[in-house]
């Protein structure tokens, strides 16, 4: 049997009628179609499919739809202020050269977004810490390290102030 | 050096705004309102005769809305073998052959499906390494192949026995080289969407889209013109999504056709692991004669093969590494014999480097070996016998320009090699070694070309459409090049939209692959884009009643050489040129193929790596401290992109160097299909890494380039072996160097 509940995405308020079995994955990449969150292996080993929970990093490959009822979530699409601006984690990244394939960028933005709030002056080790749940075949991660450190600085100056694409 | 705009500049990725903000669609991302699920029945047993199956539970289960069998998709298929089936009827060879599918409404029923047909099986004897498989009485395989060699190149130069009974020294070791995983984060992938008019459309996350089109236009006796692949975003390929086609493939486009309904098939992380093909098992035995003067006198390599239940890339793949080894020094005699061999593990394909990593790997780790053995500098021991540009190498291959010794001066002085070695730290140790690797290939065994297409066409506000053969896998082809683009026509970045990945509006490619497309790819950009020019002066030269030889293009803008003040804009060229009596498109296309008759490649880059190890003697634990790259791409078009290439290369060198390898069951089923299992490394692994780039501007590929990606990666597991030993006396033969393994050796020596 379906149930019905309420998300808030982003801002915007969903309300849905989920089988108990479908994951929070499955339900904002097949239902809401917002597919910049991606599925890397199902089984939270990745990181691919990190979002925010309530501002809190989690995989939507592991959570439950129905286990989020009320929640708010947060996920790539919400993380640009406008669609004039990026936040300055997606700008560090493209100005560090942090991204190659892309797949794993997301999942890793929205841990340095949690990581940053959580401790927005992490040292080099805690950054790759923070980033310890995520895998990259790319980039060999350093550049994501530097991309996150970076935005750390910008946002403790201007405290999140988007950059201008 | 010539001064330029845009060429040799880090400017930001093309695609990095879409990227970062999750706007990039992928082909996991595509889905259809009526879309079907589809799965395949893979085989639980390595080898064995099929009897008999039955389908009929699974084509009742509600929701079910196809089930085909290899009845349905009577195709063969192959690399250079033609020994592929996508559905088996017969005989099955590895855990995971592919033997039914089914289309349903969603993805669980259609699993659901799958577990309802039953397959009887008779079961036969497995074989699941190479050297078993050649011993005399092991199962065959395929029909008529004895011994399960399936192919056998080989090289030969000079004669290496007689060198070898003349020389001071001869060495011989023997290495192996597990089978290791790509681990695409983007699995592989693809929709089937048939219309009613019978027009195929066909998404597929690949490096080679035009040659889907071509396989499918055969199997299925259509026109090319009636198949449209779409390859989008593509979240990693390293070689997997090459020449290859899958069987999930021939399932969706056959499945789609059946029900009138777009078919989606996607592999799960566990199949992606064993299916997705596999770096092959190489064990290497490697013979070398060198005299007190360090000068290597001949060298024999043994390379086998492990091709798994079919050939795919592993003929291709034994041949290339041993063509290439032959480029890296200057061999007086050089002697090699490759064995592609079968067994009943799951196939192999192209991964990073084709077959050069393992193959280097042995003779790079066995010069250490024999430096430390006859107490010379591994360093000067290269040096000494390295090969410099104009060599024609003991394989045949010109030379044209090479920075292999630079490379390797580059790396050292980095490092600090002398000074180091001098005054060694306990437990710590440097390792170093260099390779080869080719910029675009040409083989025997496939179509005598190495070519590339691009497209220009200049829209009416002077802005550009480029169409490109070349596909954007995350390496930043698509940015490269753009720069290239505009470099030659003098237009703002930001003004041309480079397009790629469509067989529809795209032109004919040979493929993403092979570290050829800045060097190839981008030469057919630079060809076409200069034709573009070349008509832009032509017409602005009648407007303005100059001589087009006294233009240039700048900014944006034509200008009058000498006299900027004389200037027309791009799209007032443009505009003149089409809407003027007999007007005329400013429009060009080029079809560049690498000058490589004869050769493997048109061009090589050379590298060198030194690394920086710390063993914990009570664990064997190693830790890399730090990783020194020099790479000779002949010119840097973007350093940021380069370098990024680099960063990875090294990552997926150092995971085949100490943690990656494939593992089997007794009966040749996954034992290691996660994460978890199969040791990736992740942000906590990764030491420092200096990437240097050395230019020699080669002369046949765009601007001077060649390639990078293959070449970031190899020599690194070499470089490492050779830094444990430093640091702790013991080489390791047998990739990956884990704690164990280290640990063991450390005992055994006491």
């Amino acid at each position: 049997m379906k149930h019905q509940i309420k998300l808030n995405v982003n801002g915007d308020d969903y309300e849905l009628f989920v089988d108990p079995w479908r994951t929070l994955n499955e339900v904002l990449r097949e239902d809401l179609n917002l597919t910049g969150t991606k599925l890397g292996c199902a089984v939270g080993d990745c990181g691919a499919c990190t979002v925010l929970i309530d501002g809190k990093s989690v995989s939507s490959c592991l959570t439950l739809a129905v286990a989020v009822d009320g929640k708010s979530i947060t996920t790539v699409e919400g993380l640009a202020p406008s669609g004039e601006t990026l936040h300055p984690i997606q700008a560090a990244f493209i100005e560090k050269g942090a991204i190659q394939c892309g797949f794993c960028t997301a999942g890793m933005e929205m841990s340095a977004l949690h990581l940053l709030k959580k401790n927005p002056s992490p040292t080099e080790l805690e950054i790759r810490e923070g980033l310890s749940g995520h895998l990259c075949r790319c980039t060999g991660y350093n550049q994501i390290v530097e991309a996150i450190a970076d935005a750390s600085g910008k946002l403790r100056v201007d405290g999140g102030e988007g950059v201008k694409r | 050096m010539e001064h330029f705009k845009y060429v040799g500049k880090s400017v930001p990725r093309v695609d990095a705004n879409v990227k970062v903000t999750g706007e990039a669609r992928y082909t996991v991302d595509i889905a259809f309102p009526n879309m079907l699920w589809g799965k395949l029945l893979r085989s639980p047993l390595a080898h064995a005769r099929i009897l008999h199956i039955d389908t009929s539970k699974a084509e009742k289960l509600p929701g079910v809305k196809a089930v085909i069998t290899g009845k349905d998709t009577p195709f063969t298929y192959g690399v250079t073998h033609m020994d592929q089936k996508p559905l088996h009827m017969n005989k099955v060879r590895h855990v995971g052959d592919a033997i039914a599918a089914v289309a349903a409404v969603d993805e669980e029923t259609a699993q659901e499906a799958v577990e309802l047909i039953k397959v009887d099986y008779e079961e036969l004897p497995a074989v699941f390494h190479p050297l078993d498989a050649m011993l005399p009485g092991a199962p065959v395989i395929h029909e008529g192949v004895e011994g399960n060699v399936a192919a056998r190149p080989s090289y030969e130069n000079g004669d290496v026995e007689k060198a070898f009974a003349e020389s001071d020294y001869v060495f011989e070791d023997t290495f192996e080289t597990p089978p290791i995983a790509h681990v695409c984060p983007e699995p592989h992938v693809c929709v089937a969407k048939w219309d009613h008019s019978g027009k195929l459309t066909f998404y597929v996350s690949s490096q080679m889209p035009s040659l889907a089109r071509t396989h499918f236009a055969n199997f299925l006796k259509m026109p090319e013109s009636r198949i449209r692949v779409i390859t989008n975003y593509v979240g990693g390929a390293f070689g997997s999504k090459t020449l290859s086609r899958f069987p999930i493939e021939f399932a969706s486009v056959i499945l789609s056709r059946k029900t009138g309904r777009p078919v989606k098939f996607q592999h799960t992380r566990e199949e992606e692991f064993h299916y997705s093909t596999l770096q092959f098992r190489f064990v290497i035995t490697v013979k070398t004669g060198i005299n007190k003067d360090g000068i290597i006198t001949g060298r024999h390599f043994k390379a086998i093969c492990e091709c798994g239940g079919y050939v795919s890339h592993g003929a291709s793949i034994t041949s290339v590494a041993g063509a290439l080894q032959g480029v890296l020094y200057r061999y007086k005699n050089y002697k090699y014999d490759g064995y592609a061999v079968y067994t009943n593990v799951p196939y192999g394909g192209a991964w990073r480097g084709l077959g050069n990593p393992p193959v280097h790997f042995a003779g790079e780790a066995q010069l250490n070996m024999i430096a430390a053995e006859i107490g010379v500098d591994p360093l000067e021991l290269r040096l000494t016998n390295a090969t410099h540009a104009g060599d024609t190498s003991a394989t045949g291959a010109l030379v044209r320009s090479c920075g292999l010794s630079k490379c390797l001066e580059k790396v050292a002085e980095e490092i600090g090699w002398k000074e180091k070695r001098t005054n060694p730290r306990p437990n710590h140790g440097l390792g170093i070694a260099c390779g080869v690797h080719f910029t675009g290939i040409r083989l025997p065994t496939m179509p005598d070309t190495d070519f590339a297409e691009a497209k220009i066409m200049v829209n009416d506000d002077g802005s550009v459409n480029l169409t490109t053969s070349c596909v954007d896998l995350g390496q930043g082809s698509n940015t490269v090049l753009t720069q290239i683009a505009a470099e030659v026509l003098g237009i703002d970045m930001d003004r041309i939209n480079t397009i790629y990945g469509d067989t529809e509006t795209c032109p004919m490619e040979w493929g993403t692959r092979a570290s050829r497309v800045t060097a190839i790819g981008g030469m057919a950009v630079k060809k076409a884009s200069e034709n573009a020019r070349d008509q832009i002066l032509r017409a602005a030269g009648e407007k303005l009643e100059i001589n087009p030889d006294d233009l240039e293009l700048k900014d944006n803008k034509v200008l009058v050489k000498g006299n900027p003040s004389i200037h027309m804009s791009i799209s007032e060229v443009a505009r003149f040129n089409r809407y003027r009596e007999n007007g005329q498109a400013i429009m060009a296309t080029n079809h560049w193929d690498a000058p490589s008759h004869g050769n493997i490649s048109s061009a090589f880059s050379f590298g060198a790596k030194a690394i920086e190890v710390e063993v914990d003697p009570g664990t064997g634990r190693t830790k890399v401290l730090r990783v020194v790259v020099a790479n000779d791409l002949g010119r840097a078009i973007n350093p940021a992109g380069a370098c990024g290439q680099i960063e990875g290369g090294v990552h997926m060198g150092l995971g085949m160097a100490s943690t990656e390898e494939i593992m089997l069951n007794e009966k040749g089923g996954m034992a290691n299909n996660q994460f978890l299992d199969y040791r990736v490394l992740t942000p906590l692994d990764m030491p420092p890494i200096t990437p240097i780039l050395v230019e020699t501007n080669d002369p046949v590929g765009a601007f001077g380039a060649k390639g990078i990606g293959e070449m970031a990666l190899i020599g690194t597991p070499d470089a490492f072996v050779s830094a444990v030993h430093a640091a702790a006396g013991v080489w390791i033969r047998k990739l990956p160097v884990t704690p164990e393994k280290v640990l063991l050796a450390m005992k055994a020596k006491k």
